[in-house]
């Protein structure tokens, strides 16, 4: 008798099932690491030192551009301190402001400068407490 | 019986063709790690690589907001809450020292050391209501060099290189005279902020 419509799947095969199920997890397993992976690697390029350095730097940049004389501006970079911390850079160093050039360093071997056109005399030193800040302190006009 | 034994040799023969045989005595493995199998991740793998390298490898592009923070100053230092700036204008004349010292006046620096060039660019006219088309005043600073790709931002390549904001409003002098100041905010610094 010929056998008509779909042919039976590898799934419905009696003798096969256990062979079969562990295929299917290894399948599962080998999937999800490959996400896994990939997440990770998508997470670590996204908070990667060169990335913050660029969007810190511009950031300051800004925030003293729209600001004025005698503002004190407190600025959250937990995760910028974090990431300096992990690399074995001080506190201190993270954002130093020259002339009208800020420069952000996260890394060892790594800083993003970024100008900015607000002729104003500023600083950048960390906060006491809470320890996730920093301060940018406009003292007046150059 | 020996039809059926053909059958399956066949199979197996066609089976070692199309997986590759990563692990020869695991075939189990064998028959997961195929080729195909292979190819997809490759492809998938490749694939995102790619595109977070297309993504993370451009630099942010803050001009267009840098240089409406730039106008906004501009705009601060000429006329404040609706009345022109005293030292600008006085006595219903233009002030051209205002003009000539223009950063002076509004706290600008458009130098840096990160910069061979200026990176900036800003022109400022004044119109009589009457006459929108003629500027009675004019202040320009910054590098000039900039202002000229405004007009020719029509392809993409061009648009790169710099980001021109323009805005204009009303203001009145201290006789009450009105104003329509039409500022020109230009950004270059195109090295930080695009990929070329």
């Amino acid at each position: 008798m010929k056998k008509r419509g779909l042919k039976p799947t590898i799934f419905l095969m009696k003798n096969r099932r256990g062979v079969i199920l562990v295929e299917n997890i290894i399948f599962i397993i080998l999937n999800i690491l490959f996400i896994i992976i990939l997440s990770l690697f998508l997470f670590r390029q996204g908070n990667g030192a060169v990335i913050l350095e660029q969007s810190y730097a511009k950031n300051i940049a800004f925030l003293i551009d729209s600001a004025k004389p005698i503002m004190e501006i407190k600025l959250n970079m937990e995760d910028a301190l974090n990431l300096a911390e992990k690399n074995g850079i001080s506190r201190d160093d993270i954002v130093k402001i020259s002339g009208n050039l800020v420069i952000v360093k996260l890394g060892e071997k790594s800083s993003y400068q970024y100008s900015f056109f607000n002729n104003v005399d500023a600083t950048a030193y960390p906060d006491i407490y809470p320890e996730k800040n920093y301060i940018i302190k406009i003292s007046g006009y150059k | 019986m020996i039809k059926m034994k053909m059958l399956d040799n066949k199979k197996e023969k066609n089976q070692r063709f199309l997986h590759c045989n990563f692990f020869p005595k695991n075939r189990r493995g064998d028959k997961i790690l195929s080729i195909y199998w292979f190819a997809v991740l490759v492809i998938v793998a490749g694939g995102i690589f790619a595109m977070v390298y297309i993504f993370y490898g451009a630099p942010y592009d803050v001009r267009e907001t840098e240089a409406n923070l730039f106008i906004n100053k501009v705009a601060d230092c000429v006329s404040y809450a609706g009345r022109l700036n005293t030292n600008l204008i006085s006595g219903g004349k233009f002030n051209q020292t205002f003009s000539s010292n223009f950063l002076g006046e509004c706290h600008f620096i458009f130098g840096s050391s990160e910069w061979e060039e200026e990176q900036y660019y800003t022109e400022i006219n004044f119109y009589k209501p009457e006459d929108s088309n003629n500027p009675v005043f004019s202040i320009n600073a910054g590098n000039n060099k900039w202002g000229r790709y405004c007009p020719i931002q029509e392809k993409k390549e061009e648009e790169k290189l710099t980001k021109c904001v323009r805005k204009s409003f009303y203001s009145l002098d201290e006789l009450n005279n009105q104003y329509i100041i039409k500022i020109l905010a230009v950004v270059a610094k195109t090295k930080k902020n695009a990929k070329m």
